[in-house]
């Protein structure tokens, strides 16, 4: 059986699912802080786990992709202890603010670069700002069949048949390959990677590529940064938790009820 | 004449004996062998930790396999069936022998000797039946839940009757023939030869020494090849599970690395490499007596796991992985599907408390855990989440490093360790005890009572890491030791001498995981104890309050500590103590351990561990259930008020209730 080549986009992101404590907001640099690593989005995540599933099954090669400023290495390493095969990292201080568009624009630069492919996968939306375009113009621009929303995705004799989210329920399509499939979360939470896999990584030698804005031949017409307005924390970010106390249930309602009039 | 007896009486061909005992030694011990070579072939790669001989242990085998003190905790039938059992056995085998160095070697069965010898073995003989019936009834009639019944828990029984009962037949037939007088000191023998005159006897009895001698030597051939292989391998677990422990997840973690450094020595590499000799003779060795399963309580809650079931499972796949020719054991759970059931463990240790050969079974599911961690796709989802949190923010909760400060109450002043401050004590405050809202409370009392005993401390506030100890438990070693290494670092480099820890599990794990000397570690209980010891607090109010304590796993079995909590709770006056039905080291696990206090709900059974042990402590009455631990301070406040039992009984850290007793106003 052929090998099957698989592109998996991933975003590095500061962690969407930080405690709100956590988080600062920076309206003068306009940028939220997390103090904390960052991570690879969500569900990028669910769409290495959807590739490594189809790994587990056939043959299959899977290029980790990542496009922006500042990666860093020991964040992404994760998708190679994971089990991808290679990492990709596309940086340029010019990209942390790219708009959807030219995200895609430069991923398909990228993946033009890399030669031929089957299958590409990127998550649904990215955890930071949750657009959810960058996937979908990414197959326009390559001219791929493009089928968004999976929740489960298989590979057979060079189709990708794919359970698609809808309104009602599921939905099974399929597409002749090369396709490309944005992955939802119902696909499966990536698997546990250890911290002595990831680790481990960091002292053996692994396949990063890593490509530079020059390396790809960017028109600049085609790329735009996207300009912040304004960055505004929430109000307020307190939170707090009260056990409303009371000798009968009836009592405690009237009491929870007086709590949310003081609150509104 | 003097008494004696002729050992072969009326038999011919008495080498046929002979070889045949030979061959059946021969054979058991093959297949001894055949079992070290199994285990040699499970550990191959591993460097094998020199254990040094140990008095100690060896003490506490021979005191196990004499007098059976395991056996007989909480269950006095099975103990007393097993001591009949084990002595009527060891005296006919010991007996056994004597007669053969009478005959062989020198005469000395004889006279006064001979007699006492006669009345011992007829005791034996009485013994072993005795028990064997005990144990027939207890299986069969009592059906006590904790047995199972396999094809030999009937056969061995049954086989010990059969040779018994033709032992003492043999006696009656030998002695109706040659009614001595002094015969009438083997008694069993003197009364039955009524049952026959001269003539019958005389021709039965060598067809009946045959039938009684082949008997005996085809139940030694039993002895490797059932659970009596615990006659062997139970006294040899015993001695190897108390030898003091050895660092052996550093062994581990140095197999790890070096497997994957070279992909030859791969290959090699035994694919559970958690376990060790010890654990190997322990998997043997378990002859399914149930009893971790009635103290287990995930298996008490109703949930899918028993450790019995898992221990048998593991056995069956180191059977089915290294064995060259198979399982020796002729009736055993050939499946080791129930190896699979990983999570429900809280690593209580209750079930090594109660096991009659020390099995820790909770060791090897944490090893089941590591390679689980490693491969990835089956941690449960709730568990990632968990752990990604807590590489990322230093602590198992939703929180950040800034609310480990929450639980600072204006205006108190607690001291930041510094360069500069550098307090007799850091105080561990833990990450449940700072983020947690009731486990706070935990930390808002003790640091009061240190203020009002003079003790000079200090914490490290956002500073402080996590001790590494759910990693540990949930199997995730390299995140373990990156945390240990963060502790071990943060102390070192701030001169820290002495930790006091609130939570029993960061005490635990300083004490035993860390590299030893390097501070010293108190649980806040042993501090308290010693400042109340040494009056500096003064317990100014009198309580009056029924209490009831619940022993915290890892600050009771897992380190001891049972007294110094009791005795803090004892010197307020007006407090009354009462125990509940599981105290000490029989404590009922409260179900928040071994990371369970961080999986999902799909591995609940009927009933919640928490739950069951709130109805305990409700069943004593007590006005307030007192504990030492964060995790069962979470879990006990949850079920008292899911079970709707608030207005009734209090839960409450032993902190808190000391405070109340040492604070001067009125509250
Ligand atoms: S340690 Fe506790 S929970 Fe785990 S198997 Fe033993 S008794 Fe059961
Ligand atoms: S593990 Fe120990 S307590 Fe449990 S069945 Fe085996 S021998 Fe009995």
């Amino acid at each position: 059986m052929k090998e099957l080549k698989i592109i998996v986009c991933a975003k590095q992101i500061p962690d969407p699912e930080a405690p709100f404590s956590a988080v600062t907001v920076d309206s003068k640099k306009k940028e939220v802080k997390v103090d904390a690593p960052e991570v690879i989005s969500p569900y990028d995540e669910n769409a290495l786990e959807a590739a490594l599933r189809i790994k587990e099954s056939s043959k299959a090669f899977i290029t980790v992709l990542s496009v922006g400023s500042s990666l860093s290495d020991t964040v992404l390493r994760k998708a190679i202890a994971a089990g991808a095969d290679q990492l990709v990292m596309v940086e340029d201080d010019s990209f942390g603010r790219l708009d959807s568009y030219s995200t895609a624009y430069v991923l398909s630069k990228a993946i033009s670069m890399l030669g031929e492919y089957d299958l590409i996968l990127t998550g649904r939306q990215a955890g930071d700002w949750d657009w959810g375009q960058v996937g979908l113009i990414l197959g326009e621009i390559l001219g791929l069949p493009t089928i968004n929303m999976a929740a489960g995705i298989t590979v057979r004799d060079g189709h990708v048949e794919v359970s698609r989210l809808v309104p009602a329920g599921l939905e099974l399509v399929e597409a002749k390959m090369p396709a490309l499939v944005t992955v939802s979360n119902e696909v499966g939470e990536l698997r546990y990677v250890s911290r002595s896999k990831i680790l481990g990584m960091l002292k053996k030698r692994i396949p990063i590529k890593k490509v530079s804005k020059g390396d790809l031949n960017l028109e600049p017409e085609f790329l735009n940064t996207m300009e912040l307005l304004e960055l505004l924390p929430p109000s307020d970010m307190r939170r707090d938790c009260v056990i409303v106390e009371g000798a009968t249930g009836k009592e405690k309602a009237e009491r929870l009820f007086e709590i949310i009039k003081q609150i509104l | 004449m003097l008494p004696f007896r002729d050992t072969f009486f009326m038999i011919q061909n008495k080498w046929i004996f002979y070889l045949i005992s030979g061959l059946v030694v021969a054979f058991v011990v093959l297949v001894f062998f055949y079992y070290v070579a199994t285990w040699k072939k499970a550990l191959s790669g591993k460097t094998n930790t020199n254990k040094r001989p140990n008095i100690r242990s060896l003490f506490i085998a021979i005191k196990n396999v004499f007098l059976g003190i395991r056996i007989f905790k909480d269950d006095i039938l099975a103990g007393i069936m097993h001591f009949l059992i084990f002595w009527g056995f060891f005296a006919l085998l010991i007996g056994t022998i004597l007669l053969s160095i009478h005959e062989h070697i020198v005469k000395f069965l004889m006279g006064n000797i001979y007699i006492v010898f006669s009345v011992i073995m007829e005791i034996a003989g009485l013994f072993l039946i005795s028990g064997t019936v005990i144990a027939i009834f207890r299986r069969y009639i009592l059906k006590v839940k904790r047995l199972q019944s396999y094809t030999e828990d009937l056969l061995i029984p049954l086989f010990l009757i059969l040779i018994v009962s033709s032992g003492f037949l043999l006696e009656a037939l030998r002695i109706a023939q040659n009614p001595q007088r002094w015969e009438k000191w083997s008694f069993v023998g003197w009364y039955l030869k009524e049952l026959f005159g001269p003539g019958v006897s005389e021709g039965a009895y060598p067809y009946i020494w045959w039938f009684h001698a082949i008997l005996s030597l085809s139940f030694l051939l039993f002895i490797p090849l059932t659970k009596l292989a615990h006659t062997i391998l139970a006294p040899t677990s015993i001695y190897l599970q108390n030898l003091p422990k050895e660092d052996g997840d550093k062994a581990q973690m140095e197999e790890e690395d070096s497997a994957s450094e070279g992909s030859d020595k791969e290959a090699q590499l035994p694919q559970r490499p958690f376990l060790t000799l010890s654990h190997l003779i322990f998997l043997d060795a378990c002859m399914r007596c149930g009893r971790c399963v009635e103290v287990c309580p995930s298996t008490l809650a109703g949930e899918d796991y028993a450790p019995r079931d898992f221990v048998q499972g593991l056995r069956a796949w180191v059977w089915q992985s290294f064995s060259s020719h198979g399982d020796p054991r002729l009736f055993t759970e050939r499946s080791p599907d129930k190896m699979q059931r990983i999570w429900n463990c809280t690593t209580c240790r209750a079930c090594l408390e109660v096991c009659p050969v020390y099995g820790p079974t909770f060791e090897l599911v944490m090893g089941e855990r590591t390679l689980a961690i490693e491969e990835g796709t089956s941690v449960p989802d709730l568990l990632n989440q968990t752990l990604e949190r807590l590489y990322k923010y230093e602590n198992p909760w939703m929180s950040s490093k800034k609310e480990k400060l929450g639980w600072i109450e204006e205006g108190s002043s607690i001291g930041f360790i510094t360069k500069s401050f550098k307090p007799e004590f850091c105080y561990f405050v833990g990450c449940t005890t700072s983020v947690d809202p009731r486990a706070r409370g935990i930390a808002k009392a003790f640091s009061n009572i240190l203020r009002s005993s003079g003790l000079e401390f200090g914490i490290f506030g956002e500073k402080e890491p996590c001790c590494g100890d759910m990693a540990k438990r949930v199997g995730e070693l390299g995140l373990f030791e990156e945390k240990k290494m963060s502790c071990s670092d943060l102390f070192q480099s701030y001169g820290v001498k002495n930790v006091v820890t609130s939570s029993p599990h960061c005490y635990f794990n300083f004490k035993n995981e860390y590299p030893q000397g390097m501070f010293n570690v108190f649980h806040y209980t042993q501090l308290i104890h010693k400042l109340i010891k040494e009056r500096n607090l003064t317990i100014k109010k009198r309580l009056d309050f029924t209490v009831t304590y619940h022993d915290p796993c890892y600050l009771g079995r897992h380190s001891r500590i049972f007294n110094e909590p009791r005795e803090i709770i004892r010197s307020i006056p007006g407090i009354k103590l009462i125990e509940m039905t599981h105290n000490r080291e029989n404590s009922l696990c409260c179900g928040g351990g071994g990371g369970r206090m961080w999986q999902g709900n799909e591995l609940n059974g009927t009933e919640r561990m928490s739950e069951r042990r709130a109805k305990e402590a409700k069943e004593t009455g007590a006005d307030v259930v007192l504990t030492a631990c964060p995790l069962c301070l979470i879990m006990m406040e949850d079920a008292i008020k899911t079970l709707g039992y608030e207005k009734n009984l209090k839960v409450m850290d032993i902190n808190e209730l000391l405070k109340m007793a040492i604070d001067e106003e009125k509250r």
